[in-house]
C-alpha cells in the first residue's frame, strides 16, 4: 500500500517576476514501512518535495496524497492536524525547543494533540525512546547541553513520539560530522525496522543513500532514477 | 493549553535582560500608582482620625425643637428613647459626649475675642480631661465648680488674663437674648490648632445656665464608634431609632454640610426654613463620612491624575512590548516553523506569545508591589517635622499608606490588559506565519 503519492507534481517559485521551477512534474510512491532516500544535488528540489509530502506547503499542480489524504484545498487547521496524526519532522539543523529539556522536546508533539493512553503509559513511551535513541543519562539537559549528534537523536525522538505513519528527514546529517551522520542514518534505520515507521530522507551524500531500501534520485526538478531493493531484512544488525 | 503557558514561562527567563526590562518598565508604573493610591488612601484616614478628633466624634446627633413663643432652638433634654438606644448600642460606642456649644465673646478689661466654648460634664468626659495639655494652673477643680474656665494659651495671651483671675462671658440665650456670666481661669491648655480644634471649655452647667437651658440638657451627643466601617449602619440605628412617628425621613445623607474646622460640625438651625413647626424634640444625625464625602472627593481627582500618569507610563510601555515582541517574533521563527510542522495550531502559538505578555505583565505588577511596599516602609517609618497644617494628613507625623485590594486589582487588570493589547499583533503575525517560511529562515 501506498502511504506517500505524488502525481504529476509541479511546484513553481514566483520569485518578482521571474519563475523558479523547483518540481517539474514528479510522480513516485512511497510504500508503507520504506526506508526511502531522495538524492539529489543541491537546488535539485528534495527540499521542496519533502515540504510537500510535509504538508507545509502544497504544489502548483498535481496531486500530493499523505496516507489516503489529498493535500490540495485544505485549510491551515485540517493540514495543521493532518501534520500532527500522520508526519514527523526532522531538520537538517535539529530545531529543538531550546526551553524545553529532551524529556519535554521528546514529549513536545504528544501535548499538542487530545491525550492518548494514561499519563503512566505516556512517561514509559518517552522514557523507551530516550532510551532507544542512547540518551537516557541526558534526559534533563537542555538543547544547549548537547553536541550536535545529541541533538539529532532527541529529533529522532521527538519526530517519533505520536507513533506517526511517515517520518520526514530533510538532510539529516548535513550538519553532522560523516561518522556521526552515519550513526544518525543507522539509528532512523532501525527505528525504521522496530517500529515499521515509514522513513523518508533527503540527502546529497551518496554514501549515505546507501541504506535506503527505496531512492529517488533527482536532477533539476525532475526524476532520474527511481529505485527499491526490497531485501531489506537484516540489512542492519 | 498548560504545553502554551509552560513555554510561554520558560520563554520569559530566555533573554534575562530583555524581560527584566520590560517588567521593570511595567514595575516602575505600577510601584508609582501603588504609592499613590496608598498615600491617598492613608491620608483620607488620618484625616477622618484627625477630623473626628476636631469634631470630637464619628457620629453627631443634635434636636431642635420649637418654643412656644415659634421660635426653634437647638437642644437635646433628657430623652429615654436616646439613653435606650445608648444603652442598645454601648457595645459599638468607644466614648460618647454630651455638650453645650456656644461662640460668646470673652472679655477681660479692654480686650475681647471670640471664641468656640464648649459646655462639658467634666465628670462624665474623663478622655477630654486626660487629653488636654495643661500649661498653667490645674484641672483639678473643673468636677467641682461650675463657674469656671479653661482657655486655650493663646487665648489667654490675647486676652491678658492669668489663671485665676475672672473673664466675662458675652452670649445671645438660643431664643436671642442677651446674657452675661462671670468665670474664673482654671487653667492654660495648649491649643490644638494644627488639627481644627481650639476650644475653652467650661462646664455644662454653666453654659446651660448661660444659654437658658436647663443643666441635663445639651445640644450635641458626639459618638465615637468602635468599628468605623460600621459607622453609617450605626448612624442608621440612631436615626431611625429617633424618628418621631410623624417624620419623614430628610435627605440628610447629602453631603452639603459646610464644617468649620475650628467650630461647629453642622447648624441645622439655618438649613430648617419654611417648616411648618412640630412637637417636641426632632433629631439629627450625621457621621464623619458625610463630612468625609468632600476629602474623597479631593482624592478621588489626586487618583485619578495617579491614574492618568500610570496610563502613560503603560502606553510607553505598551510600544517597548510591542517592539521586543516583534523582535522576539523573529528570533524564533524557525521554532515556531518546528512547532507548527509538528500540529501546533495557529491559535496555541498566539497563545505562546499572549501568556508570554501576561506573564511579563504579572512579573511587573508582583515587582512593583514589592518596591511600592518597600518605599511605604521606609516612608512610613521616618517622623516628619512638617508644618501644622499638614499634620492633618498625617498620623504622629508619619506619612501612612493605605491600600485597598480593590485598587490593586484593578491597576493589575490594567497591566494585564495593556500587555495583551500590546502583545496582540506581533503574536498574530506570528501565528499567522506560514510554516514553510518560518522553517526555511535563517534566524
Ligand atoms: N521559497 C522559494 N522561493 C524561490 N525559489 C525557491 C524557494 N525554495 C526553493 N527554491 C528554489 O527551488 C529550487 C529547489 O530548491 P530545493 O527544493 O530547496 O532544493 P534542494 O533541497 O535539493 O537543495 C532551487 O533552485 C531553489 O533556489
Ligand atoms: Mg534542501
Amino acid at each position: 500500500m501506498a502511504i506517500v503519492e505524488l502525481e504529476n507534481v509541479r511546484k513553481v517559485y514566483t520569485l518578482g517576476k521571474a519563475e523558479v521551477h523547483a518540481v517539474r512534474g514528479v510522480t513516485f510512491s512511497i510504500e508503507k514501512g520504506d526506508f526511502a532516500s531522495i538524492v539529489g544535488p543541491s537546488g535539485s528540489g528534495k527540499s521542496t518535495i519533502l515540504n510537500l509530502i510535509g504538508c507545509i506547503d502544497q504544489p502548483t499542480e498535481g496531486i500530493v496524497s499523505i496516507n489516503g489524504t489529498v493535500t490540495a484545498g485544505l485549510k491551515d487547521r485540517a493540514l495543521t492536524q493532518l501534520r500532527h496524526e500522520t508526519l514527523g519532522f526532522i531538520f537538517q539543523s535539529f530545531n529543538l525547543i531550546p526551553v524545553l529539556n529532551v524529556y519535554e522536546n521528546i514529549e513536545f508533539p504528544l501535548l499538542l494533540g487530545k491525550k492518548k493512553g494514561s499519563k503512566k503509559e505516556t512517561r514509559e513511551w518517552i522514557e523507551f525512546l530516550i532510551e532507544a535513541v542512547g540518551l537516557a543519562d541526558h534526559m534533563h539537559h537542555k538543547s544547549n547541553e548537547l553536541s550536535g549528534g545529541q541533538r539529532q537523536r532527541v529529533a529522532i525522538a521527538r519526530a517519533l513520539a505520536t507513533k506517526p505513519e511517515i517520518v520526514l528527514a530533510d538532510e539529516p546529517t548535513a550538519n553532522l560530522d560523516s561518522k556521526t551522520g552515519q550513526s544518525i542514518i543507522e539509528l532512523m534505520k532501525r527505528m525504521n525496522s522496530e517500529l515499521s515507521t515509514t522513513f523518508i530522507f533527503s540527502t546529497h551524500d551518496r554514501s549515505i543513500m546507501e541504506i535506503a531500501d527505496h531512492v529517488i534520485q533527482l536532477l533539476d526538478g525532475l526524476i532520474v532514477e527511481d529505485s527499491k531493493t526490497k531485501a531489506e531484512a537484516g540489512s542492519i544488525s | 493549553m498548560f504545553l502554551t503557558m509552560k513555554v510561554a514561562f520558560r520563554n520569559i527567563s530566555r533573554q534575562k535582560k530583555r524581560s527584566f526590562l520590560l517588567a521593570g518598565a511595567i514595575a516602575f508604573g505600577m510601584m508609582i500608582i501603588t504609592l499613590m493610591n496608598a498615600l491617598t488612601g492613608g491620608a483620607v484616614i488620618n484625616i477622618r482620625d484627625n477630623f473626628s478628633h476636631a469634631l470630637g466624634g464619628h457620629v453627631f446627633i443634635t434636636g431642635r425643637e420649637w418654643t412656644d413663643a415659634g421660635q426653634m432652638i437647638m437642644k437635646i433634654r433628657p430623652d429615654a428613647n436616646l439613653d435606650r438606644l445608648l444603652e442598645e448600642n454601648s457595645g459599638q460606642i468607644a466614648a460618647f459626649t454630651r455638650r453645650s456649644q456656644a461662640m460668646p465673646s470673652l472679655i477681660f478689661g479692654s480686650q475681647q475675642t471670640l471664641h468656640m466654648l464648649y459646655g462639658v460634664d467634666f465628670v462624665e468626659e474623663e478622655r477630654l480631661v486626660n487629653s488636654l495639655v495643661v500649661i498653667e494652673g490645674s484641672l483639678a477643680e473643673v468636677g467641682k465648680r461650675d463657674d469656671i474656665i479653661v482657655l486655650p494659651e493663646p487665648v489667654a495671651e490675647r486676652l491678658g488674663v492669668e489663671v485665676g483671675e475672672t473673664v466675662l462671658i458675652r452670649l445671645e440665650t438660643l431664643t436671642g437674648q442677651q446674657n452675661v456670666g462671670e468665670v474664673q481661669v482654671a487653667a492654660l491648655i495648649k491649643d490644638q490648632e494644627e488639627l481644627g480644634l481650639s476650644a475653652a471649655y467650661t462646664s455644662r452647667a454653666y453654659l446651660n445656665g448661660l444659654l437658658g437651658m436647663e443643666p441635663h440638657e445639651y445640644q450635641i451627643l458626639n459618638m465615637f464608634v468602635t468599628d468605623l466601617d460600621q459607622v453609617e449602619q450605626f448612624a442608621r440605628t440612631f436615626r431611625e431609632g429617633l424618628m418621631a412617628p410623624d417624620e419623614e425621613e430628610e435627605q440628610i445623607d447629602e453631603p452639603e454640610v459646610t464644617v468649620t474646622v475650628a467650630g461647629v460640625p453642622i447648624d441645622p438651625v439655618q438649613r430648617t426654613e419654611e417648616v411648618t413647626p412640630w412637637e417636641g424634640t426632632r433629631y439629627q444625625v450625621m457621621n464623619i463620612n458625610q463630612i468625609m464625602d468632600a476629602v474623597e472627593l479631593v482624592v478621588g481627582v489626586l487618583n485619578r491624575v495617579g491614574l492618568i500618569i500610570f496610563l502613560i507610563l503603560l502606553v510607553v510601555t505598551m510600544v517597548g512590548i510591542t517592539n521586543t515582541f516583534r523582535m522576539i517574533m523573529i528570533e524564533r521563527t524557525k521554532e515556531i516553523g518546528t512547532m507548527r510542522a509538528f500540529g501546533m495550531h495557529q491559535k496555541q502559538v498566539k497563545n505562546i506569545f499572549l501568556w508570554e505578555a501576561v506573564f511579563l505583565g504579572l512579573l511587573g505588577c508582583l515587582g512593583g508591589l514589592v518596591l511600592a511596599g518597600l518605599i511605604a516602609l521606609a516612608v512610613g517609618s521616618i517622623s516628619l517635622n512638617a508644618d501644622p497644617s499638614l499634620q492633618f494628613f498625617l498620623d504622629n507625623s508619619r506619612i501612612t499608606f493605605a491600600l485597598p485590594g480593590k485598587d490593586i486589582v484593578t491597576n493589575v487588570v490594567l497591566v494585564i490588559f495593556t500587555s495583551l493589547l500590546a502583545a496582540y499583533w506581533p503574536a498574530r503575525a506570528a501565528a499567522k506565519m506560514s510554516p514553510i517560511k518560518a522553517l526555511s529562515s535563517h534566524t
